[in-house]
């Protein structure tokens, strides 16, 4: 019974999270997304937790708009990475989703440690178009511009797979899965034009855009979408 | 033999020989020419049998016992409408409805013909008229290849009508549904000669339908829309006749594994536990109505993706401009 409350209370906070950075990403400045260091006890052990599990997008507004991050975020952003190192039995995903952190942790802030080596990609190795969407779709804060990883290597390889990925999402009515595969969409050369992309993201948020983590991976492929153009 | 030759052959052979044994069940029946008779009770399915056979037999060698048993099904067929004869009776009573020359036009592919009756349908398509008859595209597709079929008019290369059609449009493939499904399954059906003419689909509808079949047909099978997916199969191995790509294994054993006991595959999955308790009734009205089609629709994907593909290798290499992304289902 406490374990189901306290993970409750975990999904609101990554939920609170993510629409701290929506609207971060909607307004295009630089709010302060993720909650500040110094509270003690269970609330805080969830903020850090949350920051956790929403990975390296906790930082993404500032990450796209260039602006530097504030000190205090930075700090619980680090917390979060020092504290939830991946276990050694870790899925691939937990794996690259710690890499992303430390990653994006080094970018904003250079005196940080280096990020640890990057995890391999072996168990997407002939992956089905479905497998492949499903953990990209997981993978989605790696998807950022001038990214250069082999998870985005690989998904360079099959743009096709993913914009069927997102078709098979959007029929299944899996918003976050279809969010977080047009994101990747938005980066990969090479999707067919007829997958109507800008259509399908409005559409997905439509839909399941009241569910932040939805709403999240729409906006940053908006955001990312307008960098390309311009 | 490999296992997926073996499903094709498998799924073939039990759904065919169900409709032989089922064969009553496609029978005209006494209301055949009544005013007020239900057509998608006695013309349609009638239709559909002769449309899939005479693909059947086109595609299988004479010495195949599939083609001896879906010949023997054109005979039956030929025989219910008393060897042309009632095509002519119906045109009497309704001169301008279609149905009656699209139902023919499937006989008539497979030789069985009956020459006043495509004179009277002559007559009849020269009207302005008839050719204003409105009936969404799709539909509409249909007529003017049965129109072809029986010598009314010649259809060229590119099929009036195409681009109005929802896969024609080439739309968003994520708005895909049931509806959208059904249209784009008879739009391929008709631009192919129901499978016999691969080469009429256009490139542009080849690519799209190689880019998008996937996800829909995965998504079909998962729901249990086996009526559909096998609509898809066959627009799948109609594809594949150009672009030289292997039929979806894993959708094939899907397939495989949703047939009833005697090959016959289900509409979808819904009512089945009903109509499986209800004593006796296996072999009833309502047992024929929620397999019959499904299961032509099976023996018509697996012979067309059984059959040995149109084009040579050189046209093969178009189907893997991506690489060879992906299983295809």
């Amino acid at each position: 019974m406490e374990q189901s409350g306290t993970s409750t209370r975990l999904q609101a906070a990554v939920q609170d999270l993510a629409s701290g950075v929506v609207s971060a990403l909607r307004g295009g400045d630089h709010a302060h997304v993720v909650p500040p260091a110094g509270t003690d006890g269970e609330a805080g052990d969830l903020a850090l937790a949350a920051v956790r599990v929403l990975g390296a997008d906790a930082l993404l507004p500032g990450l796209l708009s260039h602006t530097p991050p504030d000190p205090a975020e930075l700090a619980v952003f680090r917390k979060a990475v020092e504290a939830y190192p991946p276990r050694p039995d870790a899925a691939p995903t937990v794996r690259w989703s710690h890499w992303a952190m430390a990653r994006t942790l080094r970018r904003a802030d250079p005196s940080s440690a280096e990020p640890p080596a990057e995890p391999d990609t072996a168990w997407l190795d002939g992956a089905t178009w479905q497998v492949l969407t499903h953990q990209l779709a997981v993978l989605a804060p790696l998807a950022l511009p001038g990214e250069d990883c082999a998870v985005h290597r690989l998904a360079q390889h099959r743009p096709v797979d993913v914009a069927r990925g997102f078709v098979r999402a959007v029929r299944r009515r899996d918003w976050r899965q279809a969010a977080g595969a047009g994101r990747w969409l938005t980066l990969l050369p090479g999707v067919p034009d007829t997958v109507g992309l800008e259509s399908g993201l409005d559409f997905v948020e439509l839909m399941g855009g009241q569910d932040p983590l939805v709403a999240l991976q729409v906006q940053a492929a908006r955001r990312m979408r307008m960098g390309a153009r311009g | 033999m490999t296992a997926l030759a073996e499903d094709l052959r498998t799924v073939a052979d039990g759904a065919l020989a169900w409709v032989d044994a089922h064969r009553a069940g496609f029978a005209l029946g006494e209301d055949a020419l009544a005013v007020d008779g239900e057509v998608d009770l006695s013309w349609k399915p009638l239709g559909e049998l002769a449309q899939v056979c005479a693909t059947v037999t086109r595609l299988t060698e004479p010495a195949d016992p599939l083609h001896a048993r879906a010949r023997g099904l054109l005979d039956f067929a030929w025989q219910e409408t008393h060897e042309g004869e009632l095509f002519l009776r119906l045109q009497r009573l309704e001169p301008f409805a279609t149905y009656p020359l699209e139902v023919y036009a499937a006989l008539a592919s497979a030789g069985l013909r009956h020459p006043a009756f495509e004179q009277a349908a002559a007559v009849v398509a020269r009207t302005r008229g008839w050719r204003l008859t409105e009936q969404d595209p799709t539909r509409r597709l249909g007529v003017l290849r049965a129109e072809e079929r029986c010598g009314v008019h010649s259809l060229g290369q590119a099929p009036p009508g195409l681009e109005q059609t929802w896969l024609g449009g080439l739309p968003e493939p994520w708005t895909f549904g049931r509806d959208a499904g059904y249209a784009l399954t008879h739009v391929v059906f008709h631009c192919s000669d129901w499978g016999c003419d691969a080469a009429a689909v256009p490139p542009v509808l080849v690519a799209y339908l190689t880019d998008w079949l996937p996800p829909w047909l995965d998504t079909c099978l998962e729901a249990g829309m086996w009526d559909l997916g096998g609509e898809l199969l066959a627009v799948a191995a109609v594809v594949a006749r150009t672009t030289g790509e292997d039929p979806p294994a894993d959708a094939w054993q899907r397939l495989v594994a949703a047939r009833g006991p005697a090959g016959e595959v289900p509409l979808d999955d819904r009512d089945l536990g009903d109509l499986a308790a209800g004593p006796g009734d296996a072999d009833g009205e309502r047992y024929f109505l929620h397999h019959y089609h499904s299961t032509l629709m099976a023996a018509f994907a697996a012979v067309l993706a059984g059959a040995r593909p149109d084009s040579p290798p050189a046209r093969a290499a178009a189907g893997h401009r991506y690489g060879g992304q992906g299983a295809p289902a």
